[in-house]
This record gives C-alpha cells, sequence and structure tokens, in this order.
C-alpha cells in the first residue's frame, strides 16, 4: 500500500506539471491585453506600458513560465490587483471555502445516505418516491437559484437566518461562533444540494444491487436477523460506489462554490476565482486553477486508497 | 503676522486673476443620533484603498470617508467648493493655481496635513514611474509646488488643462506624505491613513471592510461610531439583503426591483442621473462609415427614444442627447434633441443606404457587426439597432466581446491603424463633474491615437479640437465661458453623427428609513460626512 502511495505521488507530480503548461498555454491564448483592462479606460499609455513590464510580459515565454512557476513554488509571485503574494491571498480565502465545502459534505452525507439507504429498504413505498423525487428535483435544480429561494424563505419571509455573508467568526472560522454558525446553513445547504442528490440516488442504486446478491439471500437462510444482513453485509459493500462519488465530489465542491459563494457573498476561493478572472489577474487564476487541481488530485488518490479498506478484495502491492 | 497674511493675499489678488474666498461649510444636523452602525452593500468587490491608485467608484466608497478632497463640489450646481482649501487663485493666463490651505487639519494617526503631503499627492500620482491608473486625470499637472507651509502652487503644462476638471475628482483625495513613505505603497494600500471623517479598521478581502469614527474629524464629529462595507456582487441578493434589514444602503438597484421598492415601507429608493454617457459609435477612419449619411442613415433606422425606453423602462436609464450629462453644466439637451436628433424614418433611411450602394460607398455584400461589452443594456441596443438595419437592407449581426479583445479592437494597432475590422460599436464612459472629461476624451483628434486614446470613433473635427481647446485653456477658469465653447464644439461635432447618443444611467439606491441625511451625488459618491451632510441612523 506504501508503495502503491508513493508510486501515486509521482505521477501527481508529473500531472501537476502537466497542468501548469496546460494553464499557462491557456492563460496565454486568451484573447486581449490583461495590463490593458488592469489600467483601465483612459488610463495613460505609460500607465499600461508600467504594469506590462512589471508583469514581464515583453520576456520570452518559456521566462515567463519560469517565473510563474517559480514565483508559486517560493511564495513570492505577487498577485498584481490584490497587492499580496499569491498564496497569501489564496490562504486568506481558503478558511471559508474549506469551512462550506466541509459542511456541504457532511450534510449531504448525513441526509443522502441514510435517505437512500431507507429508499432501498422500502423500495416501491411513498417514501421511496419521496426520495427519488427529492432527489432529482435537488439534481436539477440550479445551485444559484435554490440560494436565492433559500434566502428569499428563511431570510426574508421567516427573518430566521442571516441572508449572505459570512458572519463573525473565532480564530477566522465561522463555525466557532453562533452568528458564523447561522451564516453557514443557506450556503451549506444550497452547496450540498446537488451532491445530497446524487449520493441518495446512488446509495439507493447500489443498496438495490447488493441486496439482490445471492450472499445475501445466505446471511439470512443462516437466521441472521434482518438488520445484521442490512448494515453489516449489504450497507457496507454498497458503499464502495458512494465512497468513490464521493471523492470525485471534493473537486467538484469547488467548481460549485464558485456560483454558491458569488450568490450567497461567501468570501470562499470560489469567489476568489470569479474576482481573478474579472480582473485578468493571470497569476492568481493560475495558482488557484493549480490549487483546485491538486485538491482534485489528492481526492482521487485518497479514494483509491480507501477502497481497500472498504473492499476487501482490493489489493495495491 | 495679520498684516503680513493680509499682504499676501493681497499680492495675490492682483498676480491672479480669481480668488475663491469661503469657508469651508460645516453640516448641521439638530437631533441627529450620534452612534449606531451603519451597513452599506456593495455591487463589486473592493480593489484598492489608496486614492491614488485606485480607478474603482466602488473603492472611493470607502476611502472618500478615509480621506478628505482637496476641494470639495457642491450637490447641487456641481461647482468647486472649499474644503481642505479654504481658497485659490488661478492666474490669468491659466498656467498657474494657488491653494491656501485650511489650518489645523490632522489625519487620524495625529500628523498635521501641510502643503507638503498635498503636492506629494499630486506628484506621486503623475510620477510615471508609479504606474498610477490617474495618471489620465492629470495630465495638465507640470508639477506641485510647496510655497509655504498651508500654501501649494499647481503648475501646468504648457496649453494645457486649467485646474478645475483634474481637481474635482475622489483621487484628488490628500495622503500623508512621511506614512506613505514609511509604509511603502503597497502596504498602505491594504490599511490607508487619511484625514476623513471615518478611519480605517479592517479589511477581510472579499467580506467587509470596516471604519470607525475619527475623532479628530476637523469638520464636524461624524455621526456614525462604525460604517460597515460589504460586497454583494449579485444584485439579486444585494436587493434580498435590504429588504431583510441586513444592509442599511444597496449602492445599485436593477429596473425590475425599483417600482417593488418604491411600495415598500422601509426603504426609499433615491435616484439621479448620474455622469455616465453610452453611444453608439461609428468608425470614421473608413468606408462607409466615414460617410456622415451612412451614420445618419443608420441613425434613423432605428427609434431611440423607444429603444432606450425598452431596455430601463424609464426607471433606471434616460435618453442621452450629446456627450455631456444632463447633471453637468454645458450640458445642451435642448438644442441637440431638438435639432440634431434624428427621428426614426425607415423610408428616408433605407434611400439612403440605396444611394450609399449605388455610388459604391457601402459595398457589395458589404456586411457588419456592431461590437459591444458583454453588458446586457448594451448588448439590447445592439441587438435592436442589427434588427433594424436589416430591415433596411443592412446585413448585420452583434457581437458582445469581453473587454480584453474589445479594447484590442478598438485601440487598434500599428498593423491596423483604420480599425479594418469594425464600423459600428457602443461605449460608455464616466467621467468627474467637468464637461472636459467627457467631450475632451472621446471626440478630440488628440484622443485618436493608435494603441491608447479613447476617441474610438478616431472622429477629428479641427474646429471643435480648437474650441474644445480654447475652453480647456480659458483665462482664470471662467466657467461661463467655458461652457459657451463646449457648447459650440458640441453642437459641431454632433452634427456630423458620429455618435448616436444612448443614454445616461439614473443611479438608483436604495436606502433604509433609518438613514437620515444621506444625500445621492451624479457623482456616484457616496458621501456620509460632507460640508452638506452628516449621515445618521435611527436606533
Amino acid at each position: 500500500m506504501f508503495g502503491y502511495a508513493i508510486r501515486r505521488m509521482i505521477q501527481l507530480a508529473f500531472v501537476l506539471f502537466g497542468l501548469t503548461v496546460v494553464l499557462f498555454v491557456l492563460l496565454k491564448a486568451m484573447p486581449g491585453d490583461p495590463a490593458r483592462v488592469m489600467a483601465g479606460l483612459g488610463a495613460t499609455p505609460a500607465t499600461i506600458e508600467a504594469i506590462r513590464v512589471k508583469l514581464g510580459f515583453y520576456k520570452p515565454l518559456h521566462v515567463q513560465y519560469w517565473r510563474l512557476i517559480g514565483g508559486l513554488c517560493n511564495g513570492q509571485l505577487q498577485a498584481m490587483t490584490y497587492h499580496k503574494p499569491v498564496w497569501t491571498v489564496i490562504i486568506e480565502r481558503l478558511p471559508a471555502t474549506v469551512e462550506l465545502g466541509a459542511a456541504g459534505m457532511l450534510l449531504a452525507l448525513l441526509v443522502s445516505i441514510p435517505a437512500g439507504l431507507l429508499s432501498a429498504i422500502y423500495r416501491n413505498s411513498p417514501l421511496d418516491y419521496a426520495v427519488t423525487t427529492t432527489a432529482l428535483m435537488g439534481i436539477s435544480i440550479p445551485v444559484f437559484w435554490l440560494a436565492l429561494m433559500l434566502m428569499l424563505v428563511f431570510g426574508v419571509i421567516l427573518h430566521v437566518l442571516p441572508v449572505s455573508g459570512r458572519g463573525a467568526t473565532l480564530w477566522g472560522w465561522s463555525f466557532l461562533t453562533i452568528d458564523g454558525l447561522r451564516h453557514l446553513i443557506i450556503p451549506a445547504v444550497a452547496l450540498s444540494s446537488v451532491q445530497m442528490a446524487m449520493n441518495a440516488r446512488l446509495t439507493r442504486a447500489s443498496m438495490l444491487e447488493v441486496m439482490r446478491q445471492e450472499y445475501i439471500d445466505t446471511a439470512r437462510a443462516k437466521g441472521l436477523t434482518e438488520r445484521v444482513v442490512l448494515i453489516k453485509h449489504a450497507f457496507r459493500n454498497a458503499l464502495a460506489p458512494v465512497v468513490t462519488n464521493v471523492g470525485l465530489q471534493v473537486g467538484a465542491l469547488f467548481a460549485g462554490a464558485v456560483l454558491t459563494e458569488t450568490t450567497t457573498a461567501w468570501p470562499g476561493i470560489g469567489r476568489l476565482m470569479y474576482e481573478s478572472i474579472i480582473r485578468r489577474d493571470q497569476a492568481v487564476v493560475f495558482g488557484l486553477a493549480l490549487f483546485m487541481g491538486a485538491c482534485y488530485m489528492v481526492s482521487y488518490l485518497l479514494v483509491d486508497i480507501m477502497y481497500a479498506y472498504i473492499d476487501p478484495r482490493i489489493t495495491y502491492d | 503676522m495679520l498684516k503680513k497674511g493680509v499682504l499676501c493675499l493681497a499680492i495675490s489678488v492682483l498676480m491672479f486673476g480669481v480668488l475663491v474666498v469661503a469657508d469651508t461649510a460645516i453640516p448641521e444636523n439638530p437631533g441627529a443620533y450620534v452612534g449606531g452602525t451603519l451597513t452599506i452593500g456593495v455591487s463589486q468587490t473592493f480593489k484598492d484603498l489608496d486614492p491614488r491608485v485606485s480607478n474603482s467608484v466602488y473603492d472611493a466608497y470607502v476611502y472618500g470617508e478615509v480621506f478628505d478632497d482637496l476641494i470639495g463640489l457642491d450637490p447641487d450646481t456641481l461647482e468647486p467648493i472649499p474644503h481642505i482649501a479654504k481658497s485659490w487663485t488661478v492666474s490669468d493666463d491659466g498656467s498657474t493655481s494657488v491653494f491656501y490651505l485650511n489650518e489645523g487639519i490632522k489625519f487620524s494617526n495625529g500628523e498635521d496635513l501641510t502643503a507638503e503631503d498635498v503636492a506629494y499627492t499630486f506628484n506621486w500620482i503623475t510620477d510615471p514611474a508609479n504606474g498610477s491608473p490617474n495618471a489620465s486625470e492629470y495630465e495638465w499637472l507640470k508639477e506641485a509646488l510647496v510655497i509655504d507651509k498651508y500654501t501649494v502652487m499647481f503648475v501646468n503644462k504648457p496649453d494645457w488643462t486649467p485646474f478645475c476638471p483634474g481637481l474635482v475628482s475622489e483621487s484628488a483625495s490628500i495622503v500623508p506624505k512621511d506614512t506613505c513613505e514609511a509604509m511603502g505603497a503597497e502596504a498602505f494600500n491594504l490599511a490607508p491613513i487619511g484625514s476623513g471623517p471615518y478611519k480605517f479598521v479592517e479589511w477581510k478581502p472579499g467580506d467587509h471592510v470596516t471604519l470607525e469614527r475619527n475623532e479628530n474629524y476637523w469638520l464636524v464629529k461624524p455621526n456614525l461610531d462604525k460604517v460597515i462595507y460589504r460586497p454583494i456582487p449579485t444584485l439579486a441578493t444585494m436587493m434580498l439583503e435590504l429588504e431583510a434589514g441586513g444592509i442599511d444602503i444597496a449602492d445599485n438597484m436593477p429596473a425590475q426591483d425599483v417600482a417593488r421598492f418604491q411600495s415598500m415601507t422601509g426603504v426609499d429608493v433615491l435616484q439621479v442621473a448620474s455622469l455616465s454617457y453610452f453611444y453608439i459609435a461609428f468608425n470614421c477612419s473608413h468606408a462607409p462609415s466615414n460617410d456622415v449619411r451612412f451614420r445618419k442613415a443608420c441613425y434613423m433606422s432605428t427609434d431611440m427614444d423607444a429603444a432606450v425606453f425598452s431596455i430601463f423602462q424609464g426607471l433606471t436609464g434616460v435618453r442621452a442627447y450629446g456627450c455631456t450629462p444632463p447633471a453637468l453644466w454645458a450640458n445642451d439637451t435642448d438644442y441637440l434633441k431638438n435639432t440634431i436628433a434624428l427621428e426614426e424614418d425607415d423610408a428616408a433611411a433605407k434611400a439612403l443606404f440605396d444611394q450609399l450602394k449605388t455610388e459604391g460607398v457601402i459595398p457589395a455584400n458589404f456586411k457588419t457587426t456592431i461590437y459591444c461589452p458583454l453588458d446586457p443594456r448594451r448588448t439590447q441596443l445592439a441587438t435592436i439597432l442589427a434588427t433594424n438595419l436589416e430591415e433596411n437592407g443592412i446585413d448585420a449581426e452583434v457581437q458582445p466581446l469581453d473587454w480584453g479583445p474589445l479594447l484590442d479592437l478598438l485601440y487598434r494597432s500599428e498593423d491596423d491603424p483604420l480599425g479594418a475590422g469594425y464600423e459600428i460599436f457602443i461605449m460608455g464612459w464616466s467621467g468627474g463633474a467637468d464637461p472636459h472629461n467627457f467631450i475632451y476624451y472621446l471626440l478630440t483628434t488628440e484622443n485618436a491615437v493608435v494603441g491608447t486614446a479613447n476617441n474610438f470613433s478616431w472622429y477629428s473635427n479641427p474646429e471643435a479640437d480648437a474650441l474644445i481647446k480654447e475652453a480647456d485653456t480659458t483665462p482664470g477658469c471662467d466657467q461661463a465661458t467655458r461652457e459657451a465653447l463646449y457648447v459650440e464644439a458640441q453642437r459641431k461635432i454632433f452634427a456630423e453623427y458620429p455618435h448616436i447618443s444612448g443614454y445616461h444611467y439614473i443611479e438608483t439606491r436604495g436606502v433604509s428609513t433609518r438613514v437620515q441625511d444621506f444625500q445621492i451625488s451624479p457623482l456616484t459618491w457616496i458621501q456620509l460626512c460632507s460640508p452638506s451632510n452628516n449621515v445618521w441612523v435611527k436606533e
């Protein structure tokens, strides 16, 4: 297992290198002069020129590329429009997204797995129909619209939750304060809605598949209680595809965070990405894309490693 | 000492043509509650809090409270009024202006505000090495010189505009020289220190900026304990926050929400036509758009009044006639509307297009693209124009572009100096409280330069250029003289239709009824404590 993890880490380094090249080419291929956009209408030629020089636009492409990579590695790459090193800008915003992503994921798991389980056990019952219909709605409703509806109902009509923003924080975390926790609810529900729905459907389908297996009949024939059959024998085996999906969703949460954070005025890295693209701050876009890419890859690696624990049939060495 | 001061004053009146002497006004609002917190929703995230390097009106909401301007602006007449400068003189030839500062003004860190700080501020902005995006506002300034502790002289470049246009700007806020030099520009930008009514407390990027009362403010005691600015990029969310009471002021309101909030108790909707100008423009460098008949035919193809109404429903935008907004002096709406503006006349437009086709001015198989930014309003206007042109026999399509490629197209390049790729485009402009800021940048030959300029039409009218230059260099900066010259220039220009004037935004803010003494300004500033107001909140 250890050797496998090391091999995957080496692969990950190569993939990250490839990602930096692709990102750099894409940034350079984007139409328009970022210096002009940053300087704004009415800027003097001297101002635009100063920005171009500061960003190193006149240097050869490979020099620009290594400047970006070197700057990111030693932490000195400056975010042009934020006046701070790129990593400082990202780290300032990261806790908000980690907190939102974790809350969303937790919510999705707490709701979707029991719902999927019950839906499978009581197949074709009103409960099953309720779960599958709600899940379909969860997948279909756009995140930003759901967030706005939650704000309208709970913030404006019922006045029980704050509409937007992050509220009070303690040591940089919202969930440590009552006010922050209240601010977290609407964005977390909105962000988790798609994951919740997908996981519930997957858990249900996986459980139904497992429950058709012969070893389940054998377990029942041995006289085990239905609870033991379902939880110990069926559920654990049904969990493998769900865990895979959850692992992949860690990365997807960052993508979903762009919409959710922008709609709910949540100051995380999803909104930072949106702002940096608008401002044409290439260094921040580059750093963020790389960071998000690395998160995807690490989550895939963790999923692969977890397989071995969940499914004894899988070994890597 | 007093005699010496009077003597200096007398000499300066003799040397210079105009002297403004007035005490800086002090706001009064008896019965105001002193205390409380005001929360303002802002539709964009803050970028810079140092007025020297910020080019965003949203940043100005914050630094406008942290810093004081050299001169103020009358909210009703938009004319310069004393502020840090208690008076000023302009030399007869307009080449220099001298400012006499109020004494006893302190920055929030206790430093005195002196002529050194004023000169440093403007010299820093105009120094190309600093790359300030506001440098273009002070193209007229050669240098600012310290005369004595409370007197500063601005020396203009030869044949350049007098001080008026540049100094009535939010970027004309005075920064403390010693502190700026000690902190460095980047650190100062993140934690600014000024002499304004509120002082900077914290900036949580993307979340909020907090200010609190500057207890030593020289003009008056600001009423609010604390001001919180919250960036809320989604307008629908901002409206929900306003309705729920999460914010007291929304800096923007979409047209579809205006009627709803107007009928709601607890929120007032305040509106004023802003100093903005949005226009359909023609490339005057090549055929067929360099032919005035083509431009007139395009104008006659479209009912512009109906188009603007359909975009704004008469709520958040007003039809423009000429480039000078209605809130500004030198606005000439009546003449331009009645004499220059063209009514929709499809038959006449079609006849003109046919004539141009026959003459070969419009080539066979001519097809044009109307370019605009990724802005729903301008895209809608472009679509209306394209549809009408199609009906009159001109093949037209709409192409909204991101700012980068759009500016690349309009700024042109040495390889394409005539802008061969475009005939028609839609752009906008926001300027300060002087007609110069509109007509000079958008429609003079000086601003038709490959790679940088803002006269994207490349329109050139030497007669109008001369009038604008004369207005810009009017001795003593006399407003009546300048107004007449700008009006005449505007008439000459718009008679040749380089633009079809589109609309001016109506600045719309939602304000909770707990907020008192709040004024809306055409300049899009949010002023909480100025010579004319001191905002307070009902507890």
